[in-house]
């Protein structure tokens, strides 16, 4: 990283600590409010092959508050020690250009001779810092503009009416899938939309004592949380496999904790693809990843490897779009007293400049969090896929029976009746149409619900770590409310065996009478304490949305408890 | 007959021979054989009918867009049954049923099982060719998973198509055994004596097809356990009661074993009797032969015998014969509960001597098995319990 995007990304980091104190926002509000990043190059006139870039980073409001004009300056110099540039701020008070786009409330500028080789590279570095911030701050909406000789390149950053995954401490992760990987055209049918992340449960750090330098107010916790992408849909008709591993690496505040450059943050020990993750337990095998490119759309990670079955023979499936399992680190404070703007900006550098040894030091709690948490996620992937094949297996078992019957049928009034329903002209057009209409509406009774674009709010499970009891009454984890759901199921079905029907033969049609459909109605969804569905409140679409995806969860817990194998 | 053996003297059947001739009164006075409900026997084109209009509906279905489903009648449910005393457990006509769906992750193997097996019934009654439940098992073990289900799917079938199993054209392998007076013709001509000998005879698997019974038994008892069968042979107990037939399912009775117990009463009336543990296991075992299971309670008229009678080992047989207590063995808490279950049933109500004896078993809290009696002496059940009960009408 060079110098311009260094100084932007730590400008932006310090802007956002300051930011978050000021505004004092408490646990589960989000930081909201729009930042401009201009840079304007010219061609040197001095030195040749270097361009005069002038960089501003503004608000469109006023974001800073209190920002003291002195210390700011030399707060932000202090950090920025090797950075030569001169830092001029313009406030509300001292300046008087108010545009009528109104962005005037703080602005920085600095002037900065680079490459443009250089200056190119700053910018894909700033873009990623950027998309890095807003997957987690997503009511920050940032707009870089780089304007080069004259030629003018825009780029807005923020998600506007995308789904969310809330954390605590106003930190929410955007689920929408486009971020975390390029989806293949292919790939959207049979794959839902947005990622579904399992929370793990947080785990104290522990600070090594030749690290440490600095008295920290409170502990220091790491949350994992881990989602598969692009997320399977239940029954997809494409077995999943997980082709890479991208891990993201957040500090307190939601801030990114290294900016894609090893030089800046010691991650040896991610290199180690053993050290927290036995990926045999997994029959997986990885490797670390040597393609760290830049120029990509979607959100780069800190750590990345390449996956391999070590059992599957893949050759098959080769055709077919691997799953990447993100893997999501947050440390926070755990602190039951407000944090101090320098306080977060100094356990900033200090993980930035000592997390390798800080995650060692915690290896076997950390090891034992990132587990469970692919424990879960892996084993809804291994799930979805036996699911699969069971279905595929006993649709094919239906249709091979069906054509036995009709095959070997002498009767031709049967065969013609049977043909005309399908518009089949002979057996083998049949037996075509037979297999895609029966996996069509079987298949279709399942995925239809697939289409999650709205909020979701989870917590991590529950821990030796003690949790706010507010927090504990007003959410709920899927599985708890999967489970729930399944019992309130079980019980509507206890009640729904009285039928009496003597018919040896019947058709589910597409609107079932009450209680014989195996999809809960939207009353069976279950609800928090206060009745309200667990979800993002005030989004009533989203409770809907969501709990069908809680449902499609019970009903992937149907699939691997068959019981006595029959339906209600 | 080139030999009958010697049995004891005519007065000896004295009072089984008034014992019949009460059964064969209470026949009368109930009038012509009760009704046939549930199944009936089918010939193939009905068969074959039947399952294609399962497919046509299946396929109609779909063609509609609507997953198909099947309806099952609930045969192992209690509320689903009705007692007779003249037929024993029965299938009542508007039960309650089960919804195989082929949209339900629970259930679509289940779904595609089933409709797997019909395909497979569908070719055999077209070929007319017959099959076992294990043949069927065996075409592919790894998708049925365990016979249990194969056999469960039959049952299903020959509950929602109303023929019984033979006309499906699957047989049951036969495990029960017969000796003594008896002779008959198989399906396929060849001549079978069941006179007894070292060994007996295997119940034939085609029960239905055997015709040209031939027998002047004067009663037909049925052995709980394969060991007491053979140790009866071994005694020479069918010449000693000469002329008798015995039976055993060899524990609980397969199917052909139960249709040819109920073929030998529907064609000759003769006393059945049966001899079983003093325990609930030997109790349930009697019921099946006398009342039917629940989960054939749909073809019970071509599987039970109302008049079979409890001939040993009584509960109070333990006490009357002062049979020694290390010959005992207390009831576990499993027995308990099935023996409580049996109590609740609703032909325990019609048999007041059988509750008793259930009650005696309650309360002493021990069960005994046939073996018990040779605590007494080693042939005592052969020489000494067996003539006495049958000649002094020791059964309930």
């Amino acid at each position: 990283m060079e110098r311009t995007a260094l100084a932007v990304c730590e400008i932006l980091k310090y802007l956002i600590i300051h930011w978050r104190c000021e505004a004092e926002i408490s646990k589960g509000a989000l930081l909201e409010g729009q930042l401009v990043i201009s840079i304007e190059a010219l061609n040197s006139k001095h030195q040749p092959d270097v361009l005069h870039c002038v960089t501003t980073i503004a608000s469109v409001r006023n974001i800073c508050g209190s920002l003291v004009l002195k210390n700011f300056l030399k707060e932000i110099q202090s950090i920025l020690h090797r950075f030569s540039a001169k830092l001029t701020w313009t406030s509300e008070k001292s300046s008087y250009s108010r545009d009528i786009s109104g962005i005037t409330p703080f602005k920085l500028t600095f002037e900065i001779n680079e490459k443009p080789r250089t200056l190119m590279k700053d910018c894909l570095f700033i873009k990623h810092f950027l998309h890095k911030i807003i997957i987690v701050h997503h009511k920050v909406r940032v707009t870089l503009s780089v304007k080069v000789n004259g030629f003018l390149s825009t780029e807005s950053f923020g998600v506007e009416n995308e789904p969310t995954l809330n954390l605590s401490n106003g930190i929410a992760i955007v689920v929408n899938c486009r971020h975390y990987v390029r989806l293949k055209f292919s790939t959207a049918e049979s794959h839902c939309s947005r990622i579904h992340p399992v929370l793990g449960h947080p785990v104290r750090l522990l600070i090594p004592e030749d690290v440490a330098g600095m008295d920290l107010l409170g502990d220091l916790i790491m949350i994992p949380a881990a989602a598969l992408c692009p997320s399977p849909k239940i029954f997809s008709s494409q077995l999943n496999r997980i082709s890479s591993v991208s891990i993201f690496l957040y500090g307190p505040s939601g801030l990114p904790l290294m900016l894609s450059n090893e030089d800046q943050l010691s991650t040896s020990v991610f290199k180690d693809t053993f050290y927290f993750i036995d990926w045999k337990k997994y029959h997986l095998c990885a490797v670390p990843s040597v393609d760290l490119s830049l120029d990509k759309d979607w959100l780069l990670p800190d750590v990345s490897y390449q996956v391999e079955s070590s059992e599957r023979n893949q050759s098959q499936n080769m055709d077919l779009q691997g799953q990447t399992l993100l893997l999501f680190l947050f440390v926070d404070f755990y602190s039951g007293f407000p944090v101090q703007q320098m306080e977060i900006w100094g356990v900033h550098t200090l993980l930035t400049a000592h997390l390798s040894a800080i995650l060692m030091e915690s290896h076997s709690v950390v090891q034992d969090t990132i587990h469970s948490t692919l424990d879960k996620i892996l084993e809804q992937n291994d799930q979805a896929t036996k699911a699969h094949q069971k279905l595929q297996a006993s649709l094919s078992v239906a249709v091979n029976s069906i054509m036995n019957v009709m095959t070997g049928s002498t009767r031709s009034g049967f065969r013609k009746t049977c043909f005309q329903a399908l518009q089949a002209a002979d057996t083998q057009e049949f037996e075509t149409k037979l297999h895609k209409v029966f996996c069509d509406i079987i298949q279709h009774r399942f995925l239809h619900h697939c289409s999650c674009d709205v909020k979701q709010q989870l917590i991590p499970e529950k821990t030796d770590l003690a949790q706010s009891t507010e927090d504990a009454h007003e959410h709920s984890s899927p599985a708890l409310l999967a489970e729930i759901w399944q019992a309130e199921h079980k019980r509507l079905k206890s009640c729904s065996f009285r039928q009496g029907e003597k018919r040896a033969f019947t058709a589910s049609p597409g609107t079932e009478p009450p209680n014989t459909s195996p999809f809960p109605r939207v009353e069976e969804i279950p609800t928090t304490q206060d009745g309200a569905p667990a979800l993002e409140r005030g989004s009533p679409v989203s409770g809907q949305e969501d709990a069908l995806w809680l449902q499609e969860v019970a009903n992937l817990a149907d699939w691997l408890n068959p019981g006595s194998g029959e339906g209600s | 007959m080139a030999f009958a053996p010697m049995g004891p003297e005519a007065s000896f059947f004295e009072v089984l021979d008034r014992h019949r001739a009460s059964l064969l009164a209470a026949l009368n006075r109930g009038g012509q054989e009760p009704p046939e409900q549930g199944t009936h026997v089918a010939s193939s084109s009905e068969v074959l009918a039947s399952i294609e209009n399962i497919i046509q509906d299946i396929v109609t279905s779909l063609a509609r867009k609507e997953a198909p489903a099947f309806i099952i009648d609930n045969r192992s449910s209690w509320e689903n049954t009705k007692f007779e005393d003249s037929v024993g457990l029965q299938m009542v006509s508007h039960c309650t049923t089960r919804k195989i769906r082929s949209d339900s992750p629970k259930s679509v193997k289940k779904f595609a099982l089933i409709l797997k097996i019909l395909s497979m019934i569908y070719k055999l009654v077209q070929s007319n060719t017959y099959a076992t439940k294990r043949d069927i098992y065996y075409t592919d073990s790894q998708l049925f998973g365990n016979q249990t289900i194969v056999d469960n799917i039959i049952d299903d079938i020959s509950c929602m198509l109303k023929v019984p199993r033979r006309s499906l054209h699957i047989l049951s392998t036969s495990k029960g055994l017969i000796a003594g007076n008896l002779r008959y013709v198989e399906e396929d001509g060849t001549r079978v004596s069941c006179a007894c000998g070292a060994s007996a005879i295997a119940v034939p698997s085609n029960v239905q097809g055997i015709r040209n019974l031939i027998t002047d038994a004067k009663f037909l008892l049925i052995v709980e356990k394969d060991a007491t069968f053979q140790r009866l042979l071994d005694d020479n107990f069918c010449n000693h009661m000469s002329p008798c037939i015995m039976v055993t399912g060899k524990g609980t009775p397969d199917l052909n074993t139960r249709l040819l117990v109920k073929k030998l009463w529907d064609l000759f009336h003769i006393p059945v009797f049966t001899l079983v543990d003093a325990d609930p296991h030997g109790i349930e075992i009697m019921c099946i032969y006398k009342y039917g299971s629940l989960s054939m309670s749909f073809e019970a008229h071509n599987l039970t015998v109302p008049a079979a009678r409890w001939l040993g080992l009584l509960p109070s047989d333990i006490k009357r014969l002062n049979i020694p207590k290390e010959s005992l063995i207390p009831l576990t808490k499993q027995d308990q509960m099935k023996l409580d279950s049996i109590l609740k049933r609703p032909y325990v109500t019609c048999q007041p001597f059988w509750r008793k004896e259930m009650e005696m078993m309650a309360d002493t809290k021990v069960k005994a098995e046939i073996q018990a009696l040779a605590s007494l002496s080693s042939d005592y059940l052969s020489r000494v319990y067996l003539p006495n009960k049958l000649k002094f009408g020791g059964w309930i």
